[in-house]
């Protein structure tokens, strides 16, 4: 038995996924929800093997929803208008359903997702790459969400303060705490608003207004304090980006 | 551009002014030279009649020579050129008509040699005057043309710029729609057709109006009303409209779908971004003959939105904006968790 989760926050959209899905004696859905914080918690409760996703709901998108799963299931993603999901799944692999869809390919659909949970093959690599491609083509960042415990964090860019490069994660410093999540500096530094944020170091990016004061450390060497306290090198690289933000 | 003299009324003038000039020429000679009435009316009207058809000639000169620095140099070599031969024809073919006309004595013909002169000088005088009038007319002209064409720019500008600032239907609504209506026909196939009905009726009333066009609240409000009750089968009892509206204000105007944008972004914030049940309220009334709106949707002040940076109310001010030529129509105010719209719509004066 395959066990499916339908999120959307309409009702409606849940209600025509539930009848077209009765033609799959196979898949049971096991849960449904409005909102990707509900979402989170029904896919850590049941561990479903498919996932119906809407993109834009109230709070955090699909998108946002699906970054915080460790092990995300095979998703299909259903979404009404969209460019920048049709152009991501466009690139991918993975399957989409366009609001509204026939009932020949929502079949489709959840018979490729069948045959991928049965092969048990590689959902997980896929969906990173389904991240991978959303961070090649994301249009900006706006707000980060992250999860620590149970809890859901949204982020938004002037709560932060700054970014440090730990591994493959990157610590994220805000006025909600520190936070951890899986993704590169470079896609950061790419798709951050330039104005705000500055790379100073390879390890560090920097919130312009948390700035607090710019010192001479050694000859060459430049340390930058922030508003919060912390302290952290500037790269010679990142010196010259400085002062041609602050015109100094 | 046309003959200013031969346009219109244009040549009763000319005329009246080589008439006014032919007596004063006529005068002059009986004056100056004891000619008999009947001579001097003849000498003045072939002089002057010349210069009468030359004249009217002259204004080619200006038409095709513009007044450009670039081309000064050779402006001023055709209005020599001009002056040179226009003079010259004209003292040449009233000499010649007045020595077959004039009684032909030894003394008319050295009068009439002897006036070569003057009556060149004068001609040069015709020449530079008509010359000048024909510019002062071309400028007048050509500045009310500019002024035309200024005017007609603006209109034009005017135009693309509330063709640009409407608002257009979100296809993301229309798309959800669809969906939510194919849902319907699985589970209630009545509803479905009462929202496919009503979804018509919106898209019909939004697509098919001028730009220009003021409505009557009443219609305005109507497909407001629509608008709700679709996005209410949508959302369910998420969504909670509770309106408030006088009936005075019932039939007075406003720029058609002004509203449509703000509805959009209540519903948006409210509901797309809301977990919890939303209300929006919309009140009308009129004040000082003034049609005064308010739009008022619950929000969550601790939301960290994406998107949305006041786009749809920055176009509904500058469309009033456009339309009423009044700066500052649109009002917005934070309270808590409730944000506020309010337009303060100009009434046109009574018929």
């Amino acid at each position: 038995m395959i066990k499916a989760i339908i999120v959307d926050d309409e009702k409606l959209a849940r209600d025509i996924i539930k009848a077209y899905l009765q033609n799959f004696a196979q898949v049971e859905v096991i849960a449904e929800c409005g909102d990707g914080f509900q979402g989170l918690k029904a896919i850590q409760e049941h561990e479903p093997d498919l996932l119906f996703l809407d993109i834009q709901m109230p709070k955090i998108t699909g998108f946002e929803m699906l970054e915080l799963i460790e092990n995300p299931p095979v998703v299909i993603f259903s979404t009404a208008f969209d460019q920048y999901a049709i152009k991501a799944f466009e690139l991918n692999a993975t399957d989409y359903l366009l609001k509204p869809y026939a009932e020949e390919r929502f079949k489709g659909a959840v018979q490729k997702a069948i045959d991928k949970i049965q092969t048990k093959a590689s959902a997980q690599k896929e969906i990173e790459t389904l991240t991978e491609k959303r961070e090649e083509l994301s249009e900006g960042i706006e707000r980060l969400v992250v999860k620590t415990g149970n809890k859901i964090h949204i982020l938004g860019l002037d709560q932060i303060a700054h970014f440090e490069a730990q591994d493959d994660y990157v610590a994220i410093h805000s006025d909600q705490g520190k936070f951890l999540k899986l993704m590169r500096m470079k896609h950061l530094e790419d798709n951050l608003p330039s104005d705000d944020f500055i790379r100073v170091h390879r390890s560090h990016i920097v919130s312009i207004k948390h700035i607090e004061k710019l010192e001479l450390y050694e000859k060459d060497s430049y340390l930058l304090s922030l508003k919060t306290g912390s302290q952290l090198p500037v790269s010679r690289s990142g010196h010259s980006k400085l002062k041609e933000v602050l015109k100094y | 551009m046309n003959h200013p003299f031969l346009k219109n009324k244009g040549i009763i003038f000319y005329t009246a002014a080589w008439l006014f000039i032919a007596i004063l020429f006529g005068l002059a000679l009986r004056y100056f030279y004891d000619f008999s009435t009947k001579e001097a009316n003849i000498d003045s009207f072939i002089f002057n009649g010349t210069f009468y058809g030359l004249g009217l000639a002259f204004w080619f000169v200006v038409r095709y020579n513009s007044f450009d620095s670039s081309q000064i140099l050779n402006l001023v070599v055709s209005h020599l050129a001009a002056a040179a031969l226009s003079v010259a024809a004209g003292v040449f073919i009233t000499l010649t008509i007045l020595k077959n006309i004039l009684p032909q004595t030894e003394e008319s013909l050295i009068y009439l040699n002897s006036s070569v002169a003057w009556r060149s000088g004068l001609g040069l005088l015709y020449y530079a005057v008509l010359i000048l009038v024909y510019h002062l007319i071309k400028y007048y002209d050509d500045l009310r043309d500019r002024g035309q064409q200024q005017a007609q720019l603006e209109t034009m500008l005017k135009e693309s710029e509330l063709e640009m600032l409407k608002s257009q239907i979100n296809p993301h609504f229309i798309f959800n729609s669809l969906n939510s209506i194919a849902s319907l026909t699985i589970t209630a196939p009545n509803q479905a057709r009462e929202m496919v009905v009503k979804l018509s009726d919106f898209l019909r009333y939004s697509l098919g109006k001028e730009n220009h066009q003021l409505n009557t609240l009443e219609e305005e409000i109507a497909n407001l009303m629509l608008y709700l009750e679709i996005e209410k089968v949508r959302f369910g009892d998420r969504l909670q409209v509770e309106t408030q509206i006088d009936i005075e204000a019932l039939n007075l105007t406003l720029p058609n779908l002004i509203l449509q944008p703000l509805i959009e972004n209540a519903v948006k914030h409210g509901i797309y971004e809301s977990l919890e049940d939303v209300t929006i309220r919309v009140t009308a009334k009129t004040e000082n003959g003034i049609l005064r709106l308010f739009m008022t949707n619950e929000f969550d002040p601790k939301a960290v939105s994406k998107k949305g940076k006041g786009i749809g109310l920055k176009n509904v001010r500058e469309r009033l904006r456009v339309i009423y030529g009044v700066p500052k129509l649109v009002f917005t105010e934070t309270n808590e968790n409730l944000f506020t719209v309010r337009l303060d719509i100009p009434q046109p004066n009574e018929k």
